[in-house]
């Protein structure tokens, strides 16, 4: 019989060996074949380069790949590949050029188009970004597509478009747990919680160790007081990623929530030493100190948050708080007025502890100006629930100042300064 | 007053330069006194007589052309040289591990710092907080060491030429063997005369003197010759029961890489000694060996209830609690080594440490002043990088970077300051500066997870993701449970394989 074109006589074998994972036996055969053919074959150099990328070695990858674009340059396929090698060493402008190279040999790639786009993404030109990934849709119906143009949007903070087109993403491919817990935590950011909590059911049902969306979902039904239930999810996420401090914060915030303080303490503190760098932990550490009276070790972890993170009034307020109760009326003053700056007439709660604390110094006046301000902010904030305990206790002031709509009241109010409801932090969104 | 007398006197007074002075004008006046020469060769020893049972290090030749161990590749939880997973101990992420794979301990002795490395190349490089370039090169080196005392007390050559002593003769005179035996093995260090000596003399005494066994058995194990040693040390537990026995029989086992057997034995002792601190100590070494924490701590509480005072265990146990989130009771346990007269750096470090973790601000900064009061070239860094911690847990950031600073500058080689400068530096977006500490800190320390990661994560940010990939499996290679490098790598391992 008649021996076959010697270049090309062992590729079935090779390929064999190639989708079998068997790497070792297959670089063999290149090797053999590769010295048939005095480095003339095609598919072997292109197989080698493929093993060398899954190796990690994409420098090698990369000379060899352009090897197979000179033995074949009419290929788009090797020309693919050299610019996949390229955006892998993070070389996007020259991955780029390739890639338009190749977009001239063929109509209507997808890979072209959605490569194209990421590269734009790491260049930070998101306007071209969308161009390619759009066109890269328009091509073909792809959920990498999708998500990478959900960075894009999130990158530009335009959640609304970002949800717009994960709801594309999960209508294309609905059991994609990724897609799905991204979009519940962008429905959680706007606060859209029906519909978040309802997504990141589903990412559950599909994948039920999915550490984000049970940290996401975890979060929202403490946000409902459910507790219990919240822990027994967050036992699955710890078993999964026993160092996460995200979950350690949020499993702290729990046993807060019970009434456990001392295993919040605990618990936050293990996150606070496996993410020191975290300001919530260390906001979350300051409540728990403060509810159990401990007001230095309060003040000092929140002054490391504020240290961390200098623009957060609420954090301004809770240490105001704790200098009211370590004695020290001049500083806490100066706080309060920290965060009422900062806060520009927003959170109401900082303007009525600033009128409560006012009030005990015996600043009449100063106490009645942010009692107003803070009626002007609930007022601001309208439909939104307002906390029963800052009812109360604006109840109480208001007639204590003689102002506000309520009659006038002979008791004095004792008054009382509260820390504001727990913040949920919910996971870090990347 | 009788010269011979005033001599005793003087050796049991411990007195022992005026003693051999002494003994030498008697021995000048009548050679073949027999008292004074034996007398000189106790005092002789004396001078230099280090206690067996714990002094050890094992040197790289050691480590490396090993070929006593049973199995090359041990089951999990059965060997000293694959630590088991750690039952009871908080994790890599919690707990630092040494460059041998284990947490580090509370209580530095030897063995503890650069034990069985896999390779060469991993032998030479420095242990993870010994200020030491590297480990011992040959325990042999060391013996030579101590040996050479032997010429600096004798100007006018050595006391007993061994090359020309009549050994048969020495070996069946009981009353002047002993102690000639003791002085070659610890003075003059000459182990294959001293196995001479012993073998001749316990044949003399027909095998019935168990001393003669454990010292045969001394002289195998500082040969190497192990199975040989066991035996010796187990013929003589069977004539007599003593702790030194068990404690040498224990040690042949660890380094035979056997540590169930030796725990099995340190038991045995124990039945026959109850309470015996220096065996509860054994076993606790043994499991902190391999990694079991749990009974590590136990049973170096048990050592607490018989000696109360032992600096090991507290040590230990309140590393162990501050590592588990109880830094208060790591602190009584700290307070109470310094109620005990411990007064140095590490001591104080660690109690500022404690202080800061369980909050109570006012003692920290004074322990650490303390601490680099009395702190040496050798500690200063690691007080400082603690310090920079401190820093960072009240969120001054720059102070941090100083203290780090500092860290390095008092040692170049510390790697975990490195990888802490990194991190700053990225926080500060400075990601060339940050890239280059991490690699520093990984090239000094390649057990260290931490490192890898960062560097991973910093270049698959960036688009890097070639240097991504290779550090990550780096990284997973020192720390296998390591869930985001694990998660970094699926994510590349994904692109990679897209066509």
């Amino acid at each position: 019989a008649p021996e076959l074109a010697i270049f090309e006589r062992r590729n079935w074998l090779i390929h064999l060996h190639f989708v079998r994972k068997e790497y070792d036996t297959c670089k063999v055969i290149v090797k053999e074949q590769l010295a048939e053919t005095n480095g003339m074959c095609e598919y072997a150099v292109y197989v080698q380069a493929l093993i060398l990328r899954q190796e990690g070695r994409i420098q090698e990858s990369l000379e060899l790949f352009q090897t197979c674009t000179l033995l074949n340059p009419q290929s788009v396929d090797n020309l693919k590949q050299v610019a996949r090698s390229l955006f892998l060493l993070a070389r996007h402008k020259a991955a780029i050029d390739v890639y338009n190279e190749a977009a001239k040999m063929t109509e209507g790639d997808w890979e072209i188009s959605h490569n194209k786009g990421v590269c734009y993404m790491y260049l930070k030109n998101p306007e071209q970004a969308k161009v390619c990934l759009k066109e890269a849709i328009s091509f073909n119906r792809n959920e990498l597509s999708y998500i990478m143009l959900g960075k894009v949007y999130l990158a530009e903070k335009d959640i609304h478009m970002a949800i717009d087109v994960y709801k594309r993403a999960v209508e294309f491919s609905p059991e994609n747990g990724e897609v799905l817990t991204t979009l519940g935590l962008l429905y959680m950011q706007t606060g859209q919680f029906q519909k978040a909590f309802e997504h990141l059911g589903n990412a559950l049902t599909y994948d039920p160790c999915n550490v984000k969306a049970i940290l996401a979902a975890g979060s929202m039904m403490q946000h409902h007081g459910d507790f219990d239930v919240a822990l027994t999810k967050y036992r699955v996420a710890a078993a999964e990623t026993p160092e996460s401090p995200p979950l350690w914060n949020n499993i702290g915030m729990c046993f807060f929530g019970k009434k456990k303080y001392v295993a919040a303490i605990s618990c936050l503190k293990r996150a606070n030493y496996l993410a020191p760098f975290d300001w919530k932990i260390l906001y979350n550490l300051g409540l728990v100190h403060l509810s159990m009276q401990q007001y230095a070790s309060a003040f000092h972890f929140l002054s490391a948050a504020i240290n961390l993170r200098p623009k957060i009034p609420a954090l301004f307020m809770l240490l105001a708080v704790a200098l009211t109760h370590l004695d020290d009326p001049d500083n806490a003053r100066e706080a309060y007025e920290q965060a009422a700056a900062m806060d520009g007439d927003k959170d109401p709660m900082v303007h009525l502890n600033y009128a409560v604390f006012l009030y005990n110094q015996g600043d009449r006046r100063g106490a009645q100006k942010q009692f107003n301000s803070f009626e002007t902010a609930t007022k601001a904030q309208g439909n939104v629930e307002i906390d029963p305990e800052m009812l109360e206790l604006s109840s109480k002031l208001g007639p204590a100042l003689q102002v506000g709509e309520s009659m006038v009241w002979q008791q004095k109010a004792k008054a009382e300064v509260k820390p504001p409801p727990l913040p949920q932090v919910g996971l870090r969104t990347h | 007053m009788d010269p011979l007398f005033l001599a005793y006197s003087y050796f049991r007074r411990r007195k022992y330069e005026q003693c051999v002075e002494l003994c030498s004008q008697l021995l000048d006046k009548n050679p073949y006194d027999q008292a004074a020469w034996s007398l000189k060769t106790r005092a002789l020893t004396e001078q230099v007589y280090i206690d067996e049972v714990d002094v050890d290090e094992e040197g790289i030749a050691e480590l490396i052309m090993d070929d006593n161990s049973i199995a090359q590749v041990a089951r999990p939880g059965t060997s000293l040289k694959v630590p088991g997973t750690g039952q009871g101990a908080p994790s890599q992420g919690v707990r630092p591990m040494s460059q041998s794979g284990r947490p580090l301990t509370g209580f530095v002795r030897p063995g503890t710092q650069s034990t069985r490395p896999g390779t060469m190349e991993q032998a030479i490089r420095t242990p993870r907080t010994a200020h030491t370039a590297r480990p011992v090169t040959s325990a042999s080196g060391r013996y030579v060491r101590l040996g050479t005392a032997s010429m600096l007390s004798s100007p006018d050559g050595p006391f007993i030429n061994l090359a020309r002593l009549n050994m048969p003769k020495y070996s069946a005179r009981p009353n002047l063997a002993k102690s000639l035996f003791e002085y070659i093995f610890h003075h003059e260090n000459d182990v294959r005369n001293a196995l001479d000596l012993a073998s001749g003399a316990t044949e003399a005494c027909q095998f019935q003197d168990w001393w003669w066994k454990v010292q045969l058995g001394k002289c195998y194990y500082r040969l190497g010759m192990y199975r040989d040693a066991e035996k010796q040390f187990k013929s003589a537990l069977k004539q007599q029961d003593m702790v030194d026995t068990y404690l040498y029989l224990c040690k042949v086992y660890v380094r035979l890489d056997q540590p169930l057997t030796a725990v099995e034995v340190y038991k045995q002792g124990l039945q026959r000694f109850i309470g015996e601190a220096s065996l509860l100590t054994g076993i606790a070494r043994v499991y902190e060996g391999m990694n079991d924490m749990s009974n590590t701590v136990q049973f170096y509480k048990d050592v607490l209830h018989q000696d109360n005072m032992s600096i090991e265990a507290i040590a230990c146990i309140g590393t162990h609690y501050f590592y588990t989130d109880q830094p208060e009771i790591a602190l009584k346990f700290y307070r109470r080594l310094l109620q005990m007269g411990v007064y140095n750096t590490e001591l104080f470090n660690n109690l500022g440490l404690c202080c800061f973790y369980a909050q109570q601000y006012d003692m920290t900064l004074t322990c650490f002043e303390r601490a680099l009061s009395l702190a040496s070239d050798d500690n200063m860094s690691d007080v400082w990088y603690n310090i920079g911690h401190v820093a960072l847990g009240i969120g001054d950031l720059t102070l941090a970077y100083q203290s780090f600073r500092l860290a390095l500058a008092s040692n170049n080689d510390h790697a975990e300051a490195y990888n802490n400068l990194g991190v700053l530096e990225m926080k500060k977006g400075r990601l060339e500066m940050s890239r280059a500490f991490f690699q520093a800190a990984f090239n000094l320390a390649p057990h260290m997870y931490e490192p890898h990661y960062n560097f991973a994560s910093m270049s698959d940010k960036v688009g890097d993701l070639q240097s991504s990939f290779n550090a990550a499996r780096r990284a997973s290679d020192a720390f296998s449970d390591h869930m985001d490098s694990k998660q970094l790598l699926s994510s590349l391992r994904k692109h990679f394989a897209m066509l």
